[in-house]
């Protein structure tokens, strides 16, 4: 529950005045079109009586004719100004959400940051946000207009009719309409939870079963494999049916309630036209009321039939502490004296200061990743200082300042080569043609028209090698004071790799270098050999 | 499917029709109100709520049927996309034929549900609700049928503006995924190079320019559903202030001769917001339509993209008889919707071949080929000195093995991965042969290990021993390997190597495709592959 509030509070803050305005008009819309029925049968009734008393001519058919046209008009209005705004108020909840998730997602450590390429675990995240999407405008905001709308007719009914019959109608909805709510969403939240699980299974199992469909074949487990897929699915539509059933029941019970609303604010009615204190008009008016009322209701129970999935993603993306390294750790005022790198393997100690470079070898799977995730701070590490300081101990960005890595798999974005280049900071064409020509791309870029040229998803385009100088090219505008490089001539050339390398060092002569390398090895430019 | 449809309808149609009998017992109740006789009134809250319940119940199994409808028709494409896919493939994506199936297939069932339905209603309640009004006056129907102008064309003007702001709306929640999606793909990028905030303001600024687009079309989509709203509002006062009037005595026309009673005034009254209700539950469901017609068409794309069908059926069969050969002659693959020339081979029994050339030349196409993964358009292929076909395939491939390019680990534990048919064998001896042994020790689970999608915990040479591992454990004696030795340090390209080669000692042959001198220099022979 702590997660949904967080992100409730999230989404509303993202926009407050807006939503504010949003909520005011679905009451007014609300209430307008409950007057308007009200107000009618009161008309009708009132008009009848008087015709038959024959003082049909006395009677005041402007003012409530008038109030008629009135309500006719301001409904219409109202609900206009409520989808635009609270549809603008629910845009921005968007944003902020897919800005706080970044932001969540920017501190983890490396191993979820590395999971974050895998599709599946993107998919999910989309799916978790696009269910919370719903959570204002499906169930916050027609909510909090329900309630609100029952207070004013009730204060309305007391005022026109008796406090007995605003009592009654009050008793008889807003009770049991909660307990039949409260029910759908709890009920929903196993199966909806079962669900999402299901669906997960499905979408790995039919993805698996497409990527290892020669494997199949070949060890003829195919049919046995469509059969679980078919399996598969048959539970998710299990679960779905639940829910549906759940969401049904609902309402068929919210529709029986409103009918048994109507039937006591017509039975009220009786007694107080029979009592002789309530004139018949002035019933009608509550009967008509009850019924309208019916109105607030339904945008409900699609919201809380959801809420079980709403629920389980908000507890995905905002469950859990999070991490606010940030304030925790203030940066150090003196750092005199301390390496720029200490790195202690295996009990001997290598110490990195400006301009120096170390070439770092060993088998895959040697660990090599591993420490250099560690210097940069992504995991947690023994035995390894940046300016005296152990990496987990720098305030993220006070470490980025000093320490900058290109990983073995980079990631570019789509968008164009200078908005790949200018994802830290902004530079000069000049700067960024320099850095590019370090790394041997400029022609490349330059025959695939400039700076201007645009790259697909994922920075589709440009080809494994040179997406890779596209990369560091970008660590080499950061000009870090410490620059760590995990395979830097994967799926380079010898030539080029060569070219790279030595254009990196002449670029950034005060910058310890450290590189993970399984080619080159002894490229001239590393001065110092750490095998793992 | 379309008599579950039929009954949902018929279900609904008379649940919408239990209106007017409630509408006519509150007026009847209210009325007697008035005349200052209400001794039957218990007689027609009875009525109310006998129909009411009848209403709820019926719209309940109405939900019901339609549920199951929509369910059918799901599960009908859902396994028509299973077969399909590991069947024959298209050139789609893996994770594009996942989300359609697992993520925008269920957006058809709101289709039927809602939008179905909207639709069967609106063309028959307010028809109905119409002529009980015109049987009490005239002026009332002609009321009503001004409001709803010509019921076609003021669906054909929300829905042209609902569409397009559905449409849009959609669009919008994609764009901004799709740029959530990659920002999130980038992250360890964006961190490493100190970029977060950089980035999450460029993503917030990106996000306010699509709100702001979307909300000026918003605006004016939302003003053509204003005019129903103003429409029915209009109506349902007019109808008010028309009644009113008549019952005053002040209009004395539209009632055909009789006067116009208070229970029927209310009686009216209560129904007209009925009328115009089916057409805004179709305002409302349209963009359930947009969406179903959305995954409709993805659906109809896939049905008509290009696909190529294995040779054989893929079922369990003896292995084919005869010593192991191959010759392949003048062949050319059937790719979908190209075709690639193959270079001409033979192996026999015992031999290794290696298939070199540039990236693209169709090394991995033809050893698709040779496994009988992919048919052949033209030419020749012999395997133990049968001609491929479907009815001798799956046996041929009873005998291979293959060892794929890119390391792939389904959802399972390794134990259960190693020996795919649960003969039970004991993987150890063939671990060790393909020097894997130490690979699973230094796993927490050892055999129990889920390595799962991206081969989590292994590096590529560790996995590229494992598959070997697996291709000696299935006993088959032709190994088909692609790339066994791509991306490895020269330390694991060699282990992957002696493995290999500990294989043809045992008799195996060993067909592998490569760029790597060392592995094809390993190999009895190898052939150049021209592009």
């Amino acid at each position: 529950m702590k997660a949904l509030i967080s992100v409730i509070a999230l989404l509303v803050a993202s926009a407050p005045k807006t939503l504010l305005r949003g909520a005011v008009l679905s009451v007014l819309t609300l209430l307008m079109g409950i007057a308007l029925l009200g107000l009618s049968g009161w008309f009708i009734t009132a008009t009848a009586m008087a015709g038959i008393a024959g003082i049909g001519i006395a009677f005041d058919v402007f003012r409530p004719s008038a109030g008629v046209r009135f309500l006719a008009l301001g409904r219409t209005a109202a609900r206009y100004g409520e989808r635009v705004l609270t549809h603008d108020a629910t845009l921005r909840a968007l944003a902020a959400l897919r800005v706080m998730l970044l932001r969540r997602q920017a501190q983890q450590g490396a191993k979820v940051l590395a999971s974050l390429r895998s599709e599946a675990v993107l998919t999910r995240i989309v799916s978790d946000v696009d269910a919370l999407d719903g959570l204002l405008l499906r169930l916050l905001l027609p909510g909090i207009a329900a309630v609100l709308t029952h207070l004013a007719v009730f204060l309305a009914l007391a005022w026109l009719v008796t406090w007995s019959l605003a009592t009654a109608v009050l008793l008889g909805y807003v009770p049991l309409a909660l307990i039949i709510l409260y029910c759908l969403a709890r009920r929903t939240q196993s199966p909806s939870a079962e669900l999402e699980l299901q669906q997960q299974s499905l979408r790995r199992a039919l993805i698996d079963t497409i990527r290892h469909r020669h494997s199949l074949i070949l060890s003829a487990g195919l049919a046995e494999r469509e059969a679980e897929l078919l399996a598969l699915d048959a539970q998710t539509r299990h679960s779905a049916q639940a829910l549906d059933r759940q969401e049904r029941g609902a309402g068929l019970l919210l529709s029986l309630l409103v009918a048994g609303v109507s039937v006591l604010a017509l039975f009220f009615g009786e007694r107080l036209v029979n009592a002789g204190g309530t004139g018949p008009a002035l019933a009608a008016i509550g009967v008509f009321v009850a019924l309208a009322l019916a109105e607030a209701l339904p945008p409900l129970r699609r919201g809380f039939a959801d809420f079980g999935r709403m629920y389980g993603a908000a507890q995905r993306i905002a469950g859990g502490a999070a991490r606010s390294a940030e304030t925790a750790l203030k940066a150090p005022s003196h750092v005199l004296n301390s390496a720029l790198l200490e790195l202690e393997v295996s009990s001997t100690t290598w110490r990195l200061e400006a301009g120096d470079s170390l070439a770092i070898t060993g088998s895959s799977g040697s660990g090599k990743t591993s420490l250099m995730l560690q210097i940069a701070g992504l995991l947690d590490s023994e035995g390894i200082t940046v300016l005296g300081r152990p990496p987990q101990q720098w305030p993220d960005s006070e470490l980025r300042r000093i320490v900058c890595m290109v990983p073995q798999r980079s990631a570019l974005i789509a968008g164009t080569i200078r908005e790949n280049l200018q994802l830290a900071q902004d530079a000069s064409d000049e700067a960024l043609w320099a850095a590019l020509q370090v790394v041997a791309l400029d022609q490349v870029i330059a025959e695939r028209g400039g700076l201007d040229a645009r790259l697909g998803e994922g920075g589709a385009g440009l080809s494994g090698g040179q997406a890779r100088r596209l990369a560091l090219a970008r660590a080499i505008l950061k000009r870090p004071q410490l620059l760590l490089l995990d395979e830097p001539s994967e799926g380079l050339d010898a030539e080029t790799a060569d070219r790279v390398l030595r254009g990196i060092r002449a670029a950034l002569p005060d910058t310890a270098i450290v590189a993970n390398l399984h080619r080159f090895v002894d490229h001239p430019i590393f001065e110092r050999h750490l095998a793992l | 499917m379309s008599s579950y449809l039929g009954i949902a309808s018929a279900l609904s149609l008379i649940a919408g029709l239990m209106w007017p009998l409630q509408a006519a017992a509150v007026a009847w109740v209210v009325a007697a109100w008035v005349e200052g006789s209400s001794e039957h009134s218990a007689v027609a809250l009875l009525v109310f709520a006998a129909a009411a319940l009848l209403r709820a119940v019926l719209d309940y199994c109405a939900g019901g049927y339609l549920f199951k409808a929509a369910d059918i028709t799901i599960t009908r494409e859902r396994s028509a996309l299973i077969q399909r896919e590991a069947r024959a493939r298209s050139a789609h994506s893996s994770a594009e034929i996942a989300a359609l199936m697992v993520q925008k297939l269920p957006l058809l069932q709101p289709w039927i549900t809602r939008y179905y339905i909207a639709m069967v209603r609106v063309a028959v309640i307010p028809l109905v609700l119409a002529a009980l009004c015109f049987w009490l006056s005239w002026v009332a129907a002609l009321i009503l049928l001004i409001a709803g102008p010509l019921i076609p064309v003021f669906m054909v003007l929300v829905g042209m503006a609902a569409e397009s702001a559905s449409r849009k709306q959609m669009d919008e929640i994609g764009s901004m995924n799709a740029m959530l999606m990659e920002r999130l793909s980038a992250m360890l990028d964006i961190r490493l190079l100190g970029a977060v905030d950089r980035a999450l303001g460029d993503f917030s600024e990106r996000a306010e320019g699509l709100r702001l687009k979307t909300m000026a079309v918003l605006r004016i989509a939302f003003l053509s559903s204003a005019v129903l709203e103003l429409f029915s509002a209009i109506g349902v006062a007019m109808l008010a202030v028309f009644v009113g009037f008549t019952l005053l005595g002040a209009i004395n026309f539209g009632t055909w001769g009789n006067t116009l009673g208070l229970a029927e005034g209310l009686f009216i009254l209560l129904i007209a917001p009925e009328f115009f209700q089916p057409l805004r539950d179709l305002a409302a469901a349209w963009h359930d339509r947009a969406a179903g017609l959305s995954v409709a068409s993805e659906l109809e794309d896939l049905d008509a993209a290009e696909r190529v069908a294995f040779v054989g059926s893929g079922n369990a069969a003896q292995p084919l008889e005869g010593p192991l050969s191959i010759d392949l002659a003048a062949a050319v693959a059937a790719l979908p919707g190209k075709a690639l020339a193959l270079p001409d081979l033979a192996l026999s029994a015992g031999q290794s071949l290696a298939l070199m050339g540039p990236s693209g030349a169709g090394k991995s196409t033809t050893l698709a080929c040779i496994a009988g993964l992919l048919p052949l358009k033209e030419g020749r292929l012999m395997v133990c000195g049968q001609a491929l076909s479907d009815s001798n395939a799956d046996a041929w491939r009873a005998r291979i093995a293959l060892i794929p390019q890119t390391p792939q680990f389904p959802d399972q534990s390794l134990a259960e991965w190693l020996d795919p048919e649960g003969r039970g064998l004991d993987p150890w001896p063939a671990l060790r042969m393909a020097e894997a042994e130490a690979v699973v020790t230094g796993l927490a689970d050892a055999l129990q290990t889920r390595l799962g999608e991206s081969g989590g915990g292994v590096s590529g040479g560790e996995a590229r021993r494992l598959m070997i591992a697996r291709a000696i454990l299935s006993g088959r004696e032709l190994i088909i390997a692609d790339e066994p030795t791509a991306d490895l340090d020269p330390e694991s390209a060699a282990a992957v190597i002696r493995a290999l080669l500990r294989l043809q000692e045992q008799g195996h042959s060993l067909l592998v495709a490569t760029h790597d001198p060392a592995l094809a220099a390993a190999m009895d022979r190898a052939i150049e592959v021209a592009p």
